[in-house]
Protein backbone atom coordinates (compact mmCIF):
# COMPACT_ATOMS: atom_id res chain seq x y z
CA UNK A 1 0.00 0.00 0.00
CA UNK A 2 2.65 2.42 1.10
CA UNK A 3 4.91 1.74 -1.91
CA UNK A 4 2.00 1.84 -4.36
CA UNK A 5 1.08 5.27 -3.16
CA UNK A 6 4.64 6.46 -3.41
CA UNK A 7 5.04 5.07 -6.94
CA UNK A 8 1.93 6.78 -8.23
CA UNK A 9 3.13 9.92 -6.57
CA UNK A 10 6.48 9.81 -8.33
CA UNK A 11 4.95 9.49 -11.82
CA UNK A 12 2.81 12.46 -10.98
CA UNK A 13 5.95 14.19 -9.81
CA UNK A 14 7.73 13.65 -13.12
CA UNK A 15 4.76 15.03 -15.07
CA UNK A 16 4.56 17.94 -12.67
CA UNK A 17 8.21 18.83 -13.14
CA UNK A 18 7.84 18.52 -16.93
CA UNK A 19 4.99 21.02 -16.80
CA UNK A 20 7.08 23.37 -14.70
CA UNK A 21 9.99 23.03 -17.12
CA UNK A 22 7.73 23.82 -20.08
CA UNK A 23 6.37 26.96 -18.42
CA UNK A 24 9.86 28.09 -17.44
CA UNK A 25 11.10 27.61 -21.02
CA UNK A 26 8.23 29.69 -22.42
CA UNK A 27 8.95 32.43 -19.87
CA UNK A 28 12.68 32.60 -20.44
CA UNK A 29 13.08 31.70 -24.11
CA UNK A 30 12.42 35.18 -25.57
CA UNK A 31 15.12 36.72 -23.38
CA UNK A 32 17.63 33.94 -24.01
CA UNK A 33 16.87 34.19 -27.71
CA UNK A 34 17.58 37.91 -27.61
CA UNK A 35 20.91 37.21 -25.90
CA UNK A 36 21.81 34.80 -28.69
CA UNK A 37 20.82 37.28 -31.41
CA UNK A 38 22.93 39.98 -29.80
CA UNK A 39 26.07 38.00 -30.69
CA UNK A 40 25.11 37.40 -34.32
CA UNK A 41 25.71 39.66 -37.31
CA UNK A 42 22.81 41.23 -39.19
CA UNK A 43 23.50 38.89 -42.08
CA UNK A 44 23.31 35.85 -39.82
CA UNK A 45 20.05 37.01 -38.22
CA UNK A 46 18.32 37.31 -41.59
CA UNK A 47 19.88 34.40 -43.48
CA UNK A 48 20.51 31.78 -40.79
CA UNK A 49 17.87 32.52 -38.15
CA UNK A 50 18.30 29.34 -36.12
CA UNK A 51 22.09 28.98 -36.37
CA UNK A 52 24.59 29.88 -33.67
CA UNK A 53 26.86 32.81 -34.51
CA UNK A 54 30.05 31.93 -36.43
CA UNK A 55 32.00 34.22 -34.22
CA UNK A 56 30.95 35.17 -30.69
CA UNK A 57 31.87 38.83 -30.58
CA UNK A 58 30.85 41.84 -28.53
CA UNK A 59 30.83 44.04 -31.64
CA UNK A 60 27.11 44.74 -31.40
CA UNK A 61 27.45 45.85 -27.79
CA UNK A 62 30.42 48.01 -28.73
CA UNK A 63 28.30 49.74 -31.38
CA UNK A 64 25.49 50.33 -28.90
CA UNK A 65 27.88 51.85 -26.35
CA UNK A 66 29.40 54.09 -29.05
CA UNK A 67 26.02 55.49 -30.13
CA UNK A 68 24.05 55.73 -26.89
CA UNK A 69 25.05 58.05 -24.07
CA UNK A 70 24.26 55.50 -21.35
CA UNK A 71 25.40 57.73 -18.50
CA UNK A 72 23.11 60.60 -19.37
CA UNK A 73 20.22 58.28 -20.15
CA UNK A 74 20.44 56.51 -16.80
CA UNK A 75 20.89 59.78 -14.95
CA UNK A 76 17.76 61.25 -16.62
CA UNK A 77 15.68 58.17 -15.91
CA UNK A 78 16.79 57.54 -12.35
CA UNK A 79 16.47 61.22 -11.43
CA UNK A 80 12.85 61.23 -12.59
CA UNK A 81 12.10 57.83 -11.02
CA UNK A 82 13.46 58.86 -7.61
CA UNK A 83 11.76 62.26 -7.41
CA UNK A 84 8.40 61.15 -8.80
CA UNK A 85 8.24 57.97 -6.73
CA UNK A 86 9.20 59.79 -3.53
CA UNK A 87 6.54 62.47 -3.89
CA UNK A 88 3.88 60.09 -5.16
CA UNK A 89 4.33 57.76 -2.19
CA UNK A 90 4.68 60.57 0.35
CA UNK A 91 1.62 62.59 -0.63
CA UNK A 92 -0.60 59.54 -1.16
CA UNK A 93 0.38 58.22 2.25
CA UNK A 94 -0.65 61.54 3.77
CA UNK A 95 -4.00 61.68 1.99
CA UNK A 96 -4.68 57.99 2.68
CA UNK A 97 -3.99 58.54 6.37
CA UNK A 98 -6.49 61.39 6.36
CA UNK A 99 -9.10 59.26 4.58
CA UNK A 100 -8.64 56.22 6.80
CA UNK A 101 -8.16 57.93 10.18
CA UNK A 102 -9.31 61.52 10.37
CA UNK A 103 -12.86 62.60 11.17
CA UNK A 104 -14.86 64.92 8.95
CA UNK A 105 -17.91 67.03 9.69
CA UNK A 106 -19.98 65.07 7.19
CA UNK A 107 -19.70 61.35 7.69
CA UNK A 108 -19.46 60.50 4.00
CA UNK A 109 -16.67 62.92 3.13
CA UNK A 110 -13.92 60.32 3.58
CA UNK A 111 -15.78 57.83 1.38
CA UNK A 112 -16.31 60.40 -1.37
CA UNK A 113 -12.64 61.34 -1.29
CA UNK A 114 -11.65 57.68 -1.46
CA UNK A 115 -13.94 57.06 -4.42
CA UNK A 116 -12.73 60.22 -6.17
CA UNK A 117 -9.11 59.14 -5.86
CA UNK A 118 -9.88 55.58 -7.03
CA UNK A 119 -11.53 56.72 -10.26
CA UNK A 120 -8.13 57.04 -11.86
CA UNK A 121 -7.87 53.24 -12.05
CA UNK A 122 -10.45 53.27 -14.83
CA UNK A 123 -8.80 56.09 -16.81
CA UNK A 124 -6.31 54.86 -19.44
CA UNK A 125 -3.29 57.15 -19.62
CA UNK A 126 -3.63 57.49 -23.40
CA UNK A 127 -6.79 59.52 -22.89
CA UNK A 128 -4.70 62.01 -20.89
CA UNK A 129 -1.80 62.43 -23.33
CA UNK A 130 -3.07 65.37 -25.35
CA UNK A 131 -4.86 67.13 -22.46
CA UNK A 132 -1.74 66.96 -20.26
CA UNK A 133 0.27 68.22 -23.22
CA UNK A 134 -2.00 71.28 -23.22
CA UNK A 135 -1.81 71.71 -19.44
CA UNK A 136 1.98 71.41 -19.47
CA UNK A 137 2.27 74.09 -22.12
CA UNK A 138 -0.21 76.29 -20.25
CA UNK A 139 1.90 75.97 -17.09
CA UNK A 140 5.06 76.60 -19.10
CA UNK A 141 6.63 73.27 -18.13
CA UNK A 142 6.25 71.41 -21.43
CA UNK A 143 9.47 69.66 -22.36
CA UNK A 144 11.02 70.05 -18.91
CA UNK A 145 11.65 67.33 -16.34
CA UNK A 146 8.97 68.84 -14.12
CA UNK A 147 6.47 68.50 -16.96
CA UNK A 148 7.05 64.75 -16.86
CA UNK A 149 7.48 64.31 -13.10
CA UNK A 150 4.13 65.88 -12.14
CA UNK A 151 2.03 63.59 -14.40
CA UNK A 152 4.06 60.60 -13.15
CA UNK A 153 3.21 61.52 -9.55
CA UNK A 154 -0.44 61.85 -10.55
CA UNK A 155 -0.86 58.53 -12.41
CA UNK A 156 0.30 56.50 -9.41
CA UNK A 157 -2.08 58.14 -6.92
CA UNK A 158 -5.07 55.85 -7.49
CA UNK A 159 -3.10 52.62 -7.17
CA UNK A 160 -1.26 53.87 -4.08
CA UNK A 161 -4.49 55.07 -2.45
CA UNK A 162 -6.05 51.65 -2.96
CA UNK A 163 -3.16 49.94 -1.21
CA UNK A 164 -2.54 52.49 1.57
CA UNK A 165 -6.18 52.95 2.60
CA UNK A 166 -6.79 49.20 2.36
CA UNK A 167 -3.87 48.54 4.66
CA UNK A 168 -4.61 51.36 7.12
CA UNK A 169 -8.19 50.20 7.54
CA UNK A 170 -6.89 46.72 8.30
CA UNK A 171 -4.71 47.68 11.27
CA UNK A 172 -6.16 48.58 14.66
CA UNK A 173 -6.17 52.21 15.78
CA UNK A 174 -5.39 51.52 19.45
CA UNK A 175 -1.64 51.90 19.07
CA UNK A 176 -2.06 55.29 17.45
CA UNK A 177 -4.59 56.40 20.06
CA UNK A 178 -2.18 55.46 22.81
CA UNK A 179 0.57 57.45 21.10
CA UNK A 180 -1.70 60.48 20.79
CA UNK A 181 -2.62 60.28 24.46
CA UNK A 182 1.10 60.17 25.23
CA UNK A 183 1.35 63.54 23.50
CA UNK A 184 2.43 62.48 20.01
CA UNK A 185 1.69 65.11 17.33
CA UNK A 186 0.53 64.38 13.78
CA UNK A 187 3.92 64.26 12.05
CA UNK A 188 5.51 62.28 14.86
CA UNK A 189 2.59 59.88 14.90
CA UNK A 190 3.01 59.16 11.20
CA UNK A 191 6.79 58.89 11.10
CA UNK A 192 7.35 57.09 14.42
CA UNK A 193 4.25 54.93 14.89
CA UNK A 194 2.39 54.33 11.64
CA UNK A 195 5.11 54.15 8.99
CA UNK A 196 7.27 51.57 10.83
CA UNK A 197 4.26 49.21 10.98
CA UNK A 198 3.63 49.68 7.27
CA UNK A 199 7.17 49.14 6.03
CA UNK A 200 6.35 46.12 3.80
CA UNK A 201 3.44 47.99 2.18
CA UNK A 202 5.75 50.93 1.51
CA UNK A 203 8.38 48.71 -0.10
CA UNK A 204 5.80 47.08 -2.39
CA UNK A 205 4.33 50.43 -3.44
CA UNK A 206 7.73 52.03 -4.02
CA UNK A 207 8.82 49.15 -6.26
CA UNK A 208 5.60 49.20 -8.30
CA UNK A 209 5.76 52.98 -8.77
CA UNK A 210 9.45 52.91 -9.69
CA UNK A 211 9.06 50.07 -12.20
CA UNK A 212 6.14 51.84 -13.84
CA UNK A 213 7.97 55.14 -14.20
CA UNK A 214 11.23 53.51 -15.32
CA UNK A 215 9.44 51.70 -18.15
CA UNK A 216 6.95 54.40 -19.06
CA UNK A 217 6.96 55.35 -22.72
CA UNK A 218 3.89 57.28 -24.00
CA UNK A 219 4.21 60.25 -21.61
CA UNK A 220 7.98 60.47 -22.09
CA UNK A 221 7.73 60.33 -25.87
CA UNK A 222 5.05 63.02 -25.94
CA UNK A 223 6.28 65.50 -23.34
CA UNK A 224 10.05 65.30 -23.84
CA UNK A 225 11.31 66.97 -27.00
CA UNK A 226 14.93 67.53 -26.10
CA UNK A 227 17.34 64.63 -26.73
CA UNK A 228 19.39 65.67 -23.72
CA UNK A 229 16.50 64.65 -21.43
CA UNK A 230 15.91 61.23 -23.01
CA UNK A 231 14.85 58.44 -20.69
CA UNK A 232 15.57 54.74 -21.02
CA UNK A 233 12.48 53.73 -22.98
CA UNK A 234 12.68 56.81 -25.21
CA UNK A 235 16.29 55.99 -26.03
CA UNK A 236 15.44 52.41 -26.94
CA UNK A 237 12.73 53.54 -29.30
CA UNK A 238 14.90 56.25 -30.88
CA UNK A 239 17.79 53.89 -31.39
CA UNK A 240 15.47 51.51 -33.18
CA UNK A 241 14.05 54.30 -35.30
CA UNK A 242 17.46 55.61 -36.36
CA UNK A 243 19.19 52.30 -37.01
CA UNK A 244 16.19 50.27 -38.09
CA UNK A 245 18.30 48.00 -40.32
CA UNK A 246 20.88 47.26 -37.62
CA UNK A 247 18.99 44.31 -36.10
CA UNK A 248 21.80 43.01 -33.93
CA UNK A 249 22.66 46.50 -32.69
CA UNK A 250 19.05 47.09 -31.64
CA UNK A 251 18.95 43.82 -29.74
CA UNK A 252 22.27 44.50 -27.99
CA UNK A 253 21.13 48.00 -27.00
CA UNK A 254 17.79 46.69 -25.71
CA UNK A 255 19.52 44.06 -23.59
CA UNK A 256 21.94 46.58 -22.12
CA UNK A 257 19.03 48.85 -21.22
CA UNK A 258 17.10 45.97 -19.68
CA UNK A 259 19.97 44.46 -17.72
CA UNK A 260 20.17 46.84 -14.73
CA UNK A 261 16.45 46.50 -14.20
CA UNK A 262 16.59 42.71 -14.17
CA UNK A 263 19.46 42.79 -11.66
CA UNK A 264 17.39 45.02 -9.36
CA UNK A 265 14.45 42.72 -9.88
CA UNK A 266 16.35 39.62 -8.79
CA UNK A 267 17.22 41.32 -5.49
CA UNK A 268 13.84 42.90 -4.87
CA UNK A 269 11.42 40.31 -6.29
CA UNK A 270 10.65 38.79 -2.92
CA UNK A 271 9.16 42.12 -1.83
CA UNK A 272 7.05 42.37 -4.98
CA UNK A 273 5.70 38.83 -4.90
CA UNK A 274 5.57 38.75 -1.09
CA UNK A 275 3.73 42.08 -0.99
CA UNK A 276 1.24 40.93 -3.57
CA UNK A 277 0.54 37.59 -1.93
CA UNK A 278 0.00 39.39 1.35
CA UNK A 279 -3.03 40.84 -0.38
CA UNK A 280 -1.58 44.22 -1.19
CA UNK A 281 -2.74 44.50 -4.79
CA UNK A 282 -5.97 42.62 -4.32
CA UNK A 283 -7.10 45.63 -2.26
CA UNK B 1 -8.62 60.25 15.65
CA UNK B 2 -10.72 63.35 16.12
CA UNK B 3 -8.09 64.93 18.37
CA UNK B 4 -5.83 65.46 15.39
CA UNK B 5 -8.52 66.26 12.86
CA UNK B 6 -8.20 70.00 12.81
CA UNK B 7 -9.04 71.81 9.60
CA UNK B 8 -5.42 72.77 9.10
CA UNK B 9 -4.15 69.24 9.63
CA UNK B 10 -6.67 67.80 7.17
CA UNK B 11 -5.79 70.39 4.53
CA UNK B 12 -2.08 69.72 5.02
CA UNK B 13 -2.59 65.97 4.55
CA UNK B 14 -5.06 66.07 1.67
CA UNK B 15 -4.25 69.09 -0.47
CA UNK B 16 -1.06 67.94 -2.27
CA UNK B 17 -2.71 64.76 -3.51
CA UNK B 18 -6.01 66.38 -4.44
CA UNK B 19 -4.28 69.20 -6.27
CA UNK B 20 -1.94 67.09 -8.41
CA UNK B 21 -4.57 64.40 -9.02
CA UNK B 22 -7.20 66.93 -10.07
CA UNK B 23 -4.90 68.89 -12.37
CA UNK B 24 -3.27 65.94 -14.12
CA UNK B 25 -5.98 63.23 -14.08
CA UNK B 26 -9.49 64.64 -13.64
CA UNK B 27 -9.30 67.99 -15.46
CA UNK B 28 -7.62 66.31 -18.48
CA UNK B 29 -10.63 64.03 -18.81
CA UNK B 30 -12.87 67.08 -19.14
CA UNK B 31 -10.43 68.63 -21.62
CA UNK B 32 -10.58 65.43 -23.69
CA UNK B 33 -14.39 65.46 -23.62
CA UNK B 34 -14.42 69.16 -24.59
CA UNK B 35 -12.12 68.69 -27.59
CA UNK B 36 -14.08 65.62 -28.70
CA UNK B 37 -16.92 68.00 -29.65
CA UNK B 38 -14.64 70.23 -31.73
CA UNK B 39 -12.46 70.33 -34.78
CA UNK B 40 -8.95 71.43 -33.95
CA UNK B 41 -5.75 71.27 -35.98
CA UNK B 42 -3.46 72.87 -33.43
CA UNK B 43 -3.64 76.28 -35.06
CA UNK B 44 -6.02 79.05 -34.02
CA UNK B 45 -9.10 78.17 -32.03
CA UNK B 46 -10.94 74.89 -31.76
CA UNK B 47 -14.20 74.96 -33.74
CA UNK B 48 -17.27 73.53 -32.01
CA UNK B 49 -18.87 70.85 -34.19
CA UNK B 50 -21.24 69.05 -31.83
CA UNK B 51 -21.32 65.28 -32.05
CA UNK B 52 -20.07 65.13 -35.65
CA UNK B 53 -16.81 63.44 -34.57
CA UNK B 54 -18.78 60.62 -32.99
CA UNK B 55 -20.91 60.22 -36.09
CA UNK B 56 -17.84 60.20 -38.31
CA UNK B 57 -16.42 57.23 -36.35
CA UNK B 58 -19.05 54.84 -37.61
CA UNK B 59 -18.09 55.58 -41.20
CA UNK B 60 -14.34 55.41 -40.50
CA UNK B 61 -13.12 52.00 -41.62
CA UNK B 62 -9.80 52.36 -39.80
CA UNK B 63 -11.58 53.13 -36.54
CA UNK B 64 -13.83 50.09 -36.94
CA UNK B 65 -10.78 47.89 -37.66
CA UNK B 66 -9.03 49.25 -34.55
CA UNK B 67 -12.18 48.61 -32.51
CA UNK B 68 -12.48 45.06 -33.83
CA UNK B 69 -8.79 44.38 -33.13
CA UNK B 70 -9.11 45.77 -29.60
CA UNK B 71 -12.13 43.58 -28.85
CA UNK B 72 -10.29 40.55 -30.29
CA UNK B 73 -7.24 41.18 -28.10
CA UNK B 74 -9.60 41.76 -25.17
CA UNK B 75 -11.40 38.42 -25.58
CA UNK B 76 -8.30 36.35 -26.46
CA UNK B 77 -6.14 38.01 -23.82
CA UNK B 78 -8.77 37.54 -21.10
CA UNK B 79 -9.24 33.84 -21.91
CA UNK B 80 -5.49 33.08 -22.22
CA UNK B 81 -4.59 35.02 -19.10
CA UNK B 82 -7.38 33.81 -16.83
CA UNK B 83 -6.83 30.15 -17.69
CA UNK B 84 -3.03 30.42 -17.79
CA UNK B 85 -2.60 32.37 -14.57
CA UNK B 86 -5.10 30.18 -12.71
CA UNK B 87 -3.06 27.12 -13.66
CA UNK B 88 0.27 28.76 -12.85
CA UNK B 89 -1.04 29.99 -9.48
CA UNK B 90 -1.85 26.39 -8.52
CA UNK B 91 1.68 25.36 -9.40
CA UNK B 92 3.03 28.26 -7.33
CA UNK B 93 0.95 27.03 -4.41
CA UNK B 94 2.61 23.58 -4.43
CA UNK B 95 5.60 23.13 -2.18
CA UNK B 96 8.39 21.93 -4.48
CA UNK B 97 12.12 22.44 -4.82
CA UNK B 98 12.71 25.57 -6.85
CA UNK B 99 9.34 27.12 -6.07
CA UNK B 100 10.88 30.53 -5.34
CA UNK B 101 12.91 30.40 -8.56
CA UNK B 102 9.77 29.46 -10.51
CA UNK B 103 7.88 32.45 -9.09
CA UNK B 104 10.77 34.76 -9.84
CA UNK B 105 11.07 33.72 -13.49
CA UNK B 106 7.32 33.76 -14.17
CA UNK B 107 6.95 37.27 -12.77
CA UNK B 108 10.06 38.71 -14.47
CA UNK B 109 8.48 39.77 -17.81
CA UNK B 110 6.19 42.13 -15.88
CA UNK B 111 9.11 44.39 -14.93
CA UNK B 112 10.63 44.56 -18.43
CA UNK B 113 9.76 47.75 -20.33
CA UNK B 114 6.92 47.02 -22.79
CA UNK B 115 8.88 48.80 -25.49
CA UNK B 116 11.71 46.26 -25.16
CA UNK B 117 9.25 43.36 -25.00
CA UNK B 118 7.82 44.61 -28.30
CA UNK B 119 11.28 44.71 -29.89
CA UNK B 120 12.29 41.24 -28.71
CA UNK B 121 9.01 39.59 -29.72
CA UNK B 122 9.26 41.32 -33.08
CA UNK B 123 12.35 39.19 -33.73
CA UNK B 124 10.53 36.05 -32.65
CA UNK B 125 7.31 36.59 -34.60
CA UNK B 126 8.77 38.13 -37.77
CA UNK B 127 7.28 35.96 -40.54
CA UNK B 128 10.49 35.79 -42.57
CA UNK B 129 13.45 35.48 -40.23
CA UNK B 130 11.70 35.19 -36.84
CA UNK B 131 12.48 32.33 -34.48
CA UNK B 132 8.97 30.87 -34.45
CA UNK B 133 8.51 30.48 -38.19
CA UNK B 134 12.13 29.39 -38.76
CA UNK B 135 11.58 26.67 -36.20
CA UNK B 136 8.22 25.62 -37.64
CA UNK B 137 9.71 25.39 -41.14
CA UNK B 138 12.72 23.44 -39.94
CA UNK B 139 10.47 20.75 -38.44
CA UNK B 140 8.29 20.63 -41.54
CA UNK B 141 5.27 22.49 -40.15
CA UNK B 142 5.30 25.09 -42.92
CA UNK B 143 1.52 25.32 -42.78
CA UNK B 144 1.72 26.79 -39.28
CA UNK B 145 4.31 29.38 -40.29
CA UNK B 146 1.71 32.12 -40.66
CA UNK B 147 2.15 35.88 -40.82
CA UNK B 148 2.11 36.37 -37.04
CA UNK B 149 2.81 40.05 -37.48
CA UNK B 150 2.97 42.29 -40.52
CA UNK B 151 -0.01 40.64 -42.20
CA UNK B 152 -3.63 41.68 -42.10
CA UNK B 153 -5.06 38.76 -40.17
CA UNK B 154 -3.10 37.39 -37.24
CA UNK B 155 -1.70 40.44 -35.47
CA UNK B 156 -4.43 40.58 -32.78
CA UNK B 157 -3.68 36.96 -31.86
CA UNK B 158 0.04 37.75 -31.62
CA UNK B 159 -0.64 40.82 -29.50
CA UNK B 160 -2.81 38.76 -27.16
CA UNK B 161 -0.11 36.08 -26.88
CA UNK B 162 2.67 38.56 -26.09
CA UNK B 163 0.40 40.39 -23.64
CA UNK B 164 -0.28 37.05 -21.95
CA UNK B 165 3.43 36.27 -21.76
CA UNK B 166 4.07 39.67 -20.19
CA UNK B 167 1.27 39.61 -17.60
CA UNK B 168 1.06 35.91 -16.69
CA UNK B 169 3.14 36.14 -13.51
CA UNK B 170 1.35 39.26 -12.29
CA UNK B 171 -2.13 37.77 -12.54
CA UNK B 172 -0.96 34.36 -11.26
CA UNK B 173 0.43 36.08 -8.17
CA UNK B 174 -2.93 37.76 -7.54
CA UNK B 175 -4.63 34.36 -7.90
CA UNK B 176 -2.08 32.87 -5.52
CA UNK B 177 -2.96 35.38 -2.83
CA UNK B 178 -6.62 34.44 -3.28
CA UNK B 179 -5.88 30.71 -3.11
CA UNK B 180 -3.82 31.14 0.05
CA UNK B 181 -6.77 32.88 1.71
CA UNK B 182 -9.06 29.84 1.27
CA UNK B 183 -9.30 28.02 4.63
CA UNK B 184 -7.80 24.51 4.56
CA UNK B 185 -10.88 23.09 6.32
CA UNK B 186 -12.90 23.64 3.17
CA UNK B 187 -10.73 21.14 1.32
CA UNK B 188 -10.71 18.71 4.22
CA UNK B 189 -14.50 18.71 4.35
CA UNK B 190 -14.51 18.18 0.62
CA UNK B 191 -12.09 15.25 0.90
CA UNK B 192 -14.23 13.61 3.56
CA UNK B 193 -17.14 13.78 1.15
CA UNK B 194 -14.96 11.89 -1.33
CA UNK B 195 -14.20 14.63 -3.82
CA UNK B 196 -11.25 14.24 -6.19
CA UNK B 197 -8.78 16.98 -7.08
CA UNK B 198 -10.76 18.23 -10.05
CA UNK B 199 -13.98 18.42 -8.01
CA UNK B 200 -12.15 20.35 -5.30
CA UNK B 201 -11.12 22.96 -7.84
CA UNK B 202 -14.61 23.12 -9.33
CA UNK B 203 -16.62 23.22 -6.11
CA UNK B 204 -14.29 24.93 -3.66
CA UNK B 205 -11.52 26.89 -5.36
CA UNK B 206 -13.49 28.58 -8.14
CA UNK B 207 -16.48 29.66 -5.99
CA UNK B 208 -14.16 30.86 -3.22
CA UNK B 209 -12.09 32.82 -5.73
CA UNK B 210 -15.06 34.60 -7.28
CA UNK B 211 -13.86 37.99 -6.15
CA UNK B 212 -10.26 37.37 -7.18
CA UNK B 213 -11.46 36.22 -10.60
CA UNK B 214 -13.44 39.44 -11.02
CA UNK B 215 -10.49 41.55 -9.91
CA UNK B 216 -8.16 39.78 -12.31
CA UNK B 217 -10.66 40.12 -15.16
CA UNK B 218 -11.01 43.84 -14.56
CA UNK B 219 -7.25 44.34 -14.35
CA UNK B 220 -6.88 42.44 -17.63
CA UNK B 221 -9.56 44.55 -19.31
CA UNK B 222 -8.02 47.84 -18.19
CA UNK B 223 -4.62 46.37 -19.09
CA UNK B 224 -5.68 45.75 -22.69
CA UNK B 225 -6.57 49.44 -23.00
CA UNK B 226 -2.99 50.22 -21.99
CA UNK B 227 -1.37 48.19 -24.77
CA UNK B 228 0.42 50.59 -27.05
CA UNK B 229 4.15 49.92 -27.12
CA UNK B 230 3.64 46.35 -28.34
CA UNK B 231 1.70 47.56 -31.39
CA UNK B 232 4.16 50.39 -31.95
CA UNK B 233 7.18 48.08 -31.97
CA UNK B 234 5.79 44.86 -33.43
CA UNK B 235 3.70 46.12 -36.34
CA UNK B 236 3.66 49.91 -36.22
CA UNK B 237 -0.09 49.50 -36.71
CA UNK B 238 0.54 48.33 -40.25
CA UNK B 239 0.21 47.28 -42.94
CA UNK B 240 -1.98 50.27 -43.80
CA UNK B 241 -3.38 50.52 -40.21
CA UNK B 242 -4.78 46.98 -40.36
CA UNK B 243 -3.29 45.94 -37.00
CA UNK B 244 -4.03 49.17 -35.11
CA UNK B 245 -5.64 49.05 -31.64
CA UNK B 246 -7.84 51.89 -30.39
CA UNK B 247 -4.96 53.33 -28.35
CA UNK B 248 -2.47 53.30 -31.21
CA UNK B 249 -5.03 54.58 -33.70
CA UNK B 250 -5.88 57.43 -31.35
CA UNK B 251 -2.18 58.23 -30.95
CA UNK B 252 -1.83 58.28 -34.74
CA UNK B 253 -4.89 60.52 -35.19
CA UNK B 254 -3.73 63.01 -32.58
CA UNK B 255 0.02 63.19 -32.90
CA UNK B 256 0.68 62.16 -36.50
CA UNK B 257 -2.28 63.44 -38.50
CA UNK B 258 -2.99 66.21 -35.97
CA UNK B 259 -6.76 65.81 -35.95
CA UNK B 260 -7.02 66.63 -32.26
CA UNK B 261 -10.81 66.83 -32.06
CA UNK B 262 -11.41 63.50 -33.75
CA UNK B 263 -8.59 61.89 -31.77
CA UNK B 264 -10.17 63.03 -28.51
CA UNK B 265 -13.50 61.52 -29.49
CA UNK B 266 -11.70 58.18 -29.91
CA UNK B 267 -10.10 58.79 -26.51
CA UNK B 268 -13.55 59.27 -24.99
CA UNK B 269 -14.66 55.94 -26.49
CA UNK B 270 -11.60 54.22 -24.95
CA UNK B 271 -12.39 55.87 -21.62
CA UNK B 272 -16.03 54.77 -21.74
CA UNK B 273 -15.14 51.15 -22.53
CA UNK B 274 -12.54 51.11 -19.77
CA UNK B 275 -14.94 52.59 -17.20
CA UNK B 276 -17.61 50.02 -18.03
CA UNK B 277 -14.98 47.31 -17.55
CA UNK B 278 -13.75 48.70 -14.24
CA UNK B 279 -17.13 49.36 -12.73
CA UNK B 280 -17.41 45.93 -11.13
CA UNK B 281 -13.99 46.36 -9.50
CA UNK B 282 -14.80 49.68 -7.87
CA UNK B 283 -18.08 48.23 -6.64
CA UNK B 284 -16.30 45.32 -4.99
CA UNK B 285 -13.85 47.63 -3.25
CA UNK B 286 -16.71 49.87 -2.11
CA UNK B 287 -18.76 46.92 -0.83
CA UNK B 288 -15.81 45.45 1.04
CA UNK B 289 -15.42 48.76 2.78
CA UNK B 290 -19.07 48.79 3.84
CA UNK B 291 -18.67 45.34 5.31
CA UNK B 292 -15.91 46.85 7.42
CA UNK B 293 -13.16 44.60 6.10
CA UNK B 294 -9.83 45.79 4.75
Amino acid sequence: METAVRKKFSIKKVLFYLLIAAILVISMLPILWAVLLSFKTNNEIVNAPLALPDLWSFGNYQRAVDTIDFGRMYFNTIFIVVIATFFSVAITFMSSFAIARMTFKRKNTADYLYFYLLMGIAIPVYVLLFPIYRIDSLLGILGTRLGLILPYIAVNISFNTLLFVGFLRGIPEELEEAAVIDGCRLVGLCTRVVIPVMKPTFVTIVIFNAVYIYNEFPFASTFIQNDRLNTVSLMTSMFKGQYSMDYSGIIAASLMIMLPELVFYVFLQKYIIGGMTAGAVKG
Amino acid sequence: MYWLSTKRAKAFMLLPTLLIYSIFIIIPVFIAVYYSFTEYTGLGKAKFTGISNYIRMFGDKLFLIALRNTLLVLVLGTVFLLVGSFLVAHIMNVNFTGNAFFKMIIFAPYVIAPIIIGIIWGYILNPNYGMLNSFLRSVGLDGLAIEWIGGTKWSPLSLALVFTWQMLGFHATIFLSGIKAIPGEMYEACAIDGANGFQKVLFVTIPMLKETIIINTVLIITGVFKIYELVYQMTGGGPAHQSELLTSYMYFTVFTSRRYGYGMSIAVVILTLSIIGSFAYIRIVARKKQEGGA
